[in-house]
């Protein structure tokens, strides 16, 4: 039988190296049509391993992803975020206004990268969890290989944050993210995606503030703005 | 009425080899202290020529390197009755009789969908407590005893069901199977009456005055003409149980075979009575005796040997064992009711939620409890206060402050925090008062003054300030307002 790569292309899960994969999959919208645009299927992907990459912090990597993490928990019943391993503690009263259910919320701090591995799986592999942030001292492609299969059977949305450094590694993510900041923007570049890597940085506006006015720290301190005494 | 009974044979030896077979030859002693007689040898044993009934040291002789190890009847009723208290989860009806168990079914058959299937059931359960027993099904007890004892000698029986074939099937077993007299059955068989084909047949009336009216009352109790009623066994309202093993373990892993059989005994007897529970305590022996125990700890009622094991593998996983373990103990003292789950096939939100229960459990039997826990909004102004909580307490939390938070604070102020809040607050340099953190520290919003906690001891009195530097990242800093007005760095706007 002889098919021709046209009706290849009709199949189910084929698709064109060139073309970005618009076959439906679980995916999230992030609120930022710009870049829902750029990704295959119009959104952040779940149930499945992505990775964040970027070097600076403070830059709004959590901030870009805050309406895909939100709504990746939404749901009938309601799913959790798991936090794993995070550098700092994620703080309460940022995160529900940006819409994340606190409620839900669930921060592991595992004692050492064995336990944070074991942690993220069991949290991906459980279904429990709607999303599972990771932040892991461990780059092992077959470790990672393994939570992408966790992610998959707990049909979880799992975000890798890593550094720069990584972008040289091969990995069986299915989306890969770089994130700098230019100038006051967001930068963000694709290289791996179902679909053609993304050359062009896309500038997302993240309600980032801009350097609009300097505060003298010796003339402020003379003003309260607000004065919180319960 | 229908009876299964459960006979178990050489049941010392199996108490002895029940977490595993062991392969030097070993065997169960008993009689008097001077001149210890074989009860029971093992495989390894029997190939070495040692037999029942042997003396112990003419066993030595033929083994080396042979176990000798005492008989002790207190365990083996307290086996038995853990059998009898498993057993309860097919039927109240259990009593324990001699060696083994019988267990009354006629009114479970519905429920397991029949006889094959049940005894189906229960063998596959015995094997997986670790013991071997020989089953017998009739409509009598004594029946359904003989059966079993019959299977456990190597005789080939058949499952009699209806009470007419149960002359017909009994008609060819020896006499001996019977709990009768030594002297009534040496007697009988100088009469030539072997089998119970032969007892049968012989007049009542001379039974009765040969050999007492006993035996005619045993007889018409086998074959259902006299009631034969039987006290169910109350099993005590606590679970212990222990199980030697075959050989010293030294690792974690060896232990999880034992256990595994030790945890399906105590799921049948928790099922038999409809309870879980919350706290089960793990000895592990070690000889000498030390001793390490193991609490596992449980948010609800639990009882799944498969699930208490997957617990018990991380708690035991981060264990470090000073010594060799000789013997594996479980414990439960209160049992409480057990909430049964349902079993949908399209899991919905409480199939959900137990999974995110579960979760939780697990990870915080291998991370530890106080590394897994749930955020929320604290009603105190100094940011490091109150940011952890149980998981399950931060939900109840946050439910609580969702309606009051939200109307008295004004969002902006949440707009004004940072994604990350650091563990500690960290000191920043300072040129000429202007901060830094790897280039200077321009200040982008703020000051925001939180000045809190002089009524307990643990002043607070800063100006917060929205910060960001060459490379663009933005911080949440702080100044003291009092004292030396030293710059922290307090948060990441991530």
């Amino acid at each position: 039988m002889k098919a021709t790569v046209a009706e290849l292309t009709q199949l189910p899960g084929v698709w064109r190296g060139g073309e970005l994969d618009q076959v439906p999959r679980g995916v999230v919208s992030t609120g930022h049509a710009a870049l829902d645009r750029e990704l295959p299927g119009g959104g952040w992907p779940t149930g499945t391993l992505s990775e964040v990459l970027h070097d600076a912090v403070g830059i709004g990597e959590i901030g870009f992803l805050a309406g895909a993490i939100a709504r990746a928990t939404q749901g009938d019943p309601d799913r959790m975020v798991a936090w794993v391993n995070p550098p700092h503690l994620p703080y309460a009263p940022s995160l529900a206004h940006a819409g994340i259910p606190l409620a839900r919320c669930l921060v592991l701090r595992p004692a050492n990268k064995e336990d944070a591995l074991w942690a993220a799986e069991q949290a991906l592999r459980s279904g429990a969890c709607g999303a599972v942030l990771l932040w892991l001292a461990h780059d092992e492609y077959a470790w990672l290989r393994r939570l992408q299969m966790a992610a998959q059977a707990g049909r979880s949305m799992a975000v890798l944050f890593r550094s720069t450094a990584a972008e040289r590694l091969s990995t069986p993510a299915h989306l890969r993210v770089i994130l700098e900041r230019e100038g006051g923007v967001l930068k963000l570049r694709i290289p791996k995606r179902r679909g053609p890597p993304l050359t062009a940085p896309i500038a997302l506006d993240i309600g980032g503030r801009t350097a609009s006015r300097r505060i003298s720290p010796h003339w402020a301190a003379q003003k309260t703005v607000h004065r919180a005494v319960a | 009425m229908l009876w299964i009974a459960l006979e178990l044979p050489s049941l010392p030896l199996q108490i002895a080899e029940r977490a595993g077979a062991s392969r030097e030859p070993l065997v169960i002693s008993e009689g008097t202290v001077q001149r210890p007689l074989v009860a029971c040898p093992n495989e390894a044993a029997r190939r070495a020529g040692i037999h029942e009934g042997q003396s112990v040291a003419a066993a030595k002789a033929l083994a080396g390197d042979l176990r000798v190890l005492p008989r002790d009847e207190n365990v083996e009723r307290e086996t038995i009755e853990r059998l009898a208290a498993w057993a309860g989860q097919f039927t109240p009806m259990v009593s324990v009789d001699g060696q083994g168990i019988v267990l009354e079914i006629e009114a479970s058959l519905k429920l397991f969908e029949g006889h094959a299937k049940l005894t189906g059931a229960i063998q596959r359960g015995v094997r997986e407590i670790g013991l071997h027993a020989a089953l017998g099904i009739a409509p009598t007890a004594l029946a359904a005893r003989l059966f079993a004892r019959a299977e456990a000698r190597g005789l080939q029986v058949r499952a009699c069901v209806a009470p007419a074939d149960l002359r017909q099937r009994l008609a060819d077993l020896p006499l001996f199977l019977l709990d009768w007299p030594g002297k009534t059955l040496a007697h009988l068989a100088d009469l030539g009456v072997l089998r119970l084909r032969d007892m049968l047949e012989l007049p009542a009336e001379g039974i009765a005055k040969r050999f007492g009216p006993e035996i005619v009352a045993s007889l018409d109790r086998l074959m259902g003409k006299l009631p034969d009623p039987r006290e169910p066994y109350a099993p005590p309202p606590r679970f212990r149980s222990r199980i030697e093993l075959p050989a010293e373990a030294d690792g974690v892993e060896a232990l999880l075979f034992p256990l595994r059989r030790l945890l399906a005994e105590f799921e049948g007897a928790m099922r038999a009575r409809g309870s879980g529970v919350q706290r089960l305590e793990l000895a592990l022996d070690h000889g000498r005796r030390s001793r390490t125990r193991v609490m596992l700890d449980f948010s609800s009622p639990e009882r799944e040997a498969d699930f208490i094991l997957a617990i018990a593998r991380e708690k035991l996983g981060r264990l470090t064992l000073a010594a060799p373990t000789l013997a594996l103990g479980l414990r439960a003292e209160a049992l409480l009711a057990y909430v049964p789950r349902e079993a949908t096939w399209l899991p919905g939100a409480r199939e959900l939620a137990l999974d995110r229960e579960r979760l939780l459990e697990r990870l915080a039997a291998r991370l530890g409890k106080d590394r897994v826990f749930g955020i929320a909004i604290a009603d105190d102004h100094r940011p490091e206060n109150g940011v952890r909580y149980a998981f399950s307490q931060a939900a109840a939390k946050n439910a609580q402050l969702a309606q009051v938070q939200r109307k008295s604070v004004p969002d902006t102020i949440f707009a004004q925090r940072p994604t990350w809040l650091l563990h500690r607050p960290q000191r920043l340099i300072a040129q000429e008062g202007n901060p830094s953190y790897q280039g200077a520290l321009e200040l982008i919003a703020g000051p925001e003054r939180i000045e809190a906690g002089w009524w307990d001891g643990d002043e607070v009195s800063r100006d917060y300030y929205v910060a960001a530097n060459p490379r663009g990242e933005t911080f949440w800093i702080y100044r003291e307002h009092r004292g030396a007005q030293a710059w922290y760095m307090h948060g990441v706007f991530a």
